[in-house]
């Protein structure tokens, strides 16, 4: 069974037509070429395919395409504006929070999700906030980092 | 993990929802946040030919005071809901714990209370805090609607009191008469993304003599089905404790560790287990009441 539908991503407007078992990882990836967002476990349990829903983080290897119908999504390449990284972007660079970079798209939605919501958490807030993104690589103290300095100072 | 074929309907109103579901039967599944069903469709544990989406109904998201009776949770607030929201945390904390505790902050997003209920984890972070506050679920099928009391609803693990053809429509918690104060706590192997190796929910509520008018436990990840300890209940009841350190809540405590079935699994052995649930009880207790001190 395939479905007409328009996504709203990144503040652009899609009328895609898809078959119905497509998730939105799949649909960002395959159909708008958006790869920025990682397929990792497929099953919720890594996070690489974070993307905001309506401002909130989840993952969108368990989201329908069809379901995000309606919805503001925003993935890693809506962040960076005429060419200028998000601040969150440049602190990860900044900082070496990124080694293979398959987490980071990821964890910099989550971050900036908690950062829209509460600009001055501290780390206790920030490790909750990525707890759901699961690193490889760096051993998260970096990225703890890097968010942690883009955090306003109170 | 590519999820299997299917047919997709997102119907607008409940009824309609309700007559698709009678039409397709045992061939249809409902779609609420998906966390539990989309990836059990990837794992090919289940491939319904239908799929019924409950998302495009409105009014299903939220909790709101019914005047008179209590307390009304649409079956698809969410884990982020659940645990965000003033009302929930002002009158029934307990709940707002357990769903802080759920999965990560992104499985909250999506995570939907009716969903986590039809799941029927032994584990479930939610059940424990609904049974613990006498909570009643509404179903709706063919046949009309029931109201059935949440600890008569799950038979076994994933199985529960629904017919294939009924939804899950509401969650009631009953008006809450005295002073009360609840308790969460999970005990995992680690602090995100963790299915409980055991969790304890408590509920205490107050007399106006500062004796115990009613105590509930109810333990998660130690039996078939999220249990609710009635031994733990029957020692409490009429009691008036000295402070949160007496005797009387280790005796609560273990009592409910004699009523835990736990199995020995990767995650930790029975007798552990057993073990655990009379520490978390005594100490899901004695928070509970230590708060109940603070409000009289
Ligand atoms: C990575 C990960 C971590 C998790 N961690 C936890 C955890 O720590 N604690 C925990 O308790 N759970 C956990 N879960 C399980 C899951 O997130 C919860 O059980 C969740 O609440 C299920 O809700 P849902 O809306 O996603 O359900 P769905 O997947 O949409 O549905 C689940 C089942 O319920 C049925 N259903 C849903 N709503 C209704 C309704 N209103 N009427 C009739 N039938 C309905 C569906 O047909 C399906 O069979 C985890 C899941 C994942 C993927
Ligand atoms: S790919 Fe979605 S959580 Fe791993
Ligand atoms: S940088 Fe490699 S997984 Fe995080």
């Amino acid at each position: 069974m395939k479905k007409m539908i328009t996504l709203n991503v990144n503040d652009r407007e899609y009328d895609l037509v898809i078959p119905v078992n497509r998730t939105l990882t799949q649909v960002l990836r395959e159909n708008l070429k958006l790869t920025g967002t990682k397929q990792g476990c497929g099953v919720g349990d890594c996070g690489s395919c974070t993307i905001l829903m309506d401002g909130r983080p989840v993952n969108s290897c368990l989201v329908l395409a069809a379901e995000a119908e309606g919805h503001k999504i925003e993935t890693i390449e809506g962040l960076s504006e005429e060419g200028q990284l998000h601040p969150l972007q440049q602190a990860f660079v900044e900082h070496g929070s990124i080694q293979c970079g398959f987490c980071s798209p990821g964890m910099i939605l989550s971050a900036k999700a908690l950062l829209d919501k509460n600009p001055s958490p501290g780390e206790t807030e920030i490790r909750e906030a990525i707890s759901g993104n699961l690193c490889r690589c760096t051993g998260y103290q970096k990225i703890v980092d890097a968010i942690q300095s883009v955090a306003k100072k109170v | 993990m590519l999820l299997p074929k299917f047919d997709y309907h997102a119907p607008t109103t409940i009824d309609e929802a309700c007559s698709m579901l009678g039409h397709y039967g045992a061939k249809a599944k409902i779609l609420a946040g998906g966390t539990d069903l989309l990836v059990h469709m990837k794992k090919r544990l289940l491939s319904p030919e239908q799929i019924i989406s409950l998302n495009k109904i409105e009014g299903l998201k939220e909790a709101f005071s019914q005047n008179g009776t209590g307390l009304v949770l649409g079956p698809l607030s969410t884990a982020a809901y659940l645990a965000d929201s003033r009302l929930i945390q002002e009158r029934i904390s307990v709940l707002a714990q357990g769903a802080s505790r759920l999965g990560s902050p992104l499985i909250r997003n999506r995570a939907t209370v009716g969903g986590n209920l039809i799941t029927a984890r032994p584990a479930s972070d939610l059940a424990p805090p609904l049974l613990v506050l006498s909570a009643k679920v509404t179903l709706k099928g063919p046949r009309g609607e029931r109201t059935l009391p949440l600890e008569d609803f799950f038979l076994g693990p994933g199985q529960t009191a629904v017919q294939a053809d009924e939804i899950l429509t509401k969650i009631l918690i009953p008006n809450i008469q005295g002073i009360s104060a609840g308790a969460y706590i999970k005990l995992g192997t680690r602090k995100a993304l963790e299915i409980s190796l055991v969790n304890t929910a408590c509920f205490l509520e107050l007399a106006q003599d500062g004796s115990i008018k009613l105590a509930r436990v109810a333990l998660g990840a130690v039996a078939p089905i999220p249990l609710l300890t009635p031994s733990v209940s029957k020692i409490l009841a009429g009691v008036k404790p000295k402070n949160m350190d007496d005797p009387v809540f280790r005796e609560a405590a273990r009592a409910a560790a004699q009523e835990s079935k736990p199995i020995t699994d990767h995650r930790g052995s029975a007798d552990y287990r057993r073990y655990m649930v009379e520490i978390l009880t005594w100490r899901t207790l004695k928070n509970a009441y230590s708060q109940l001190m603070e409000k009289v």
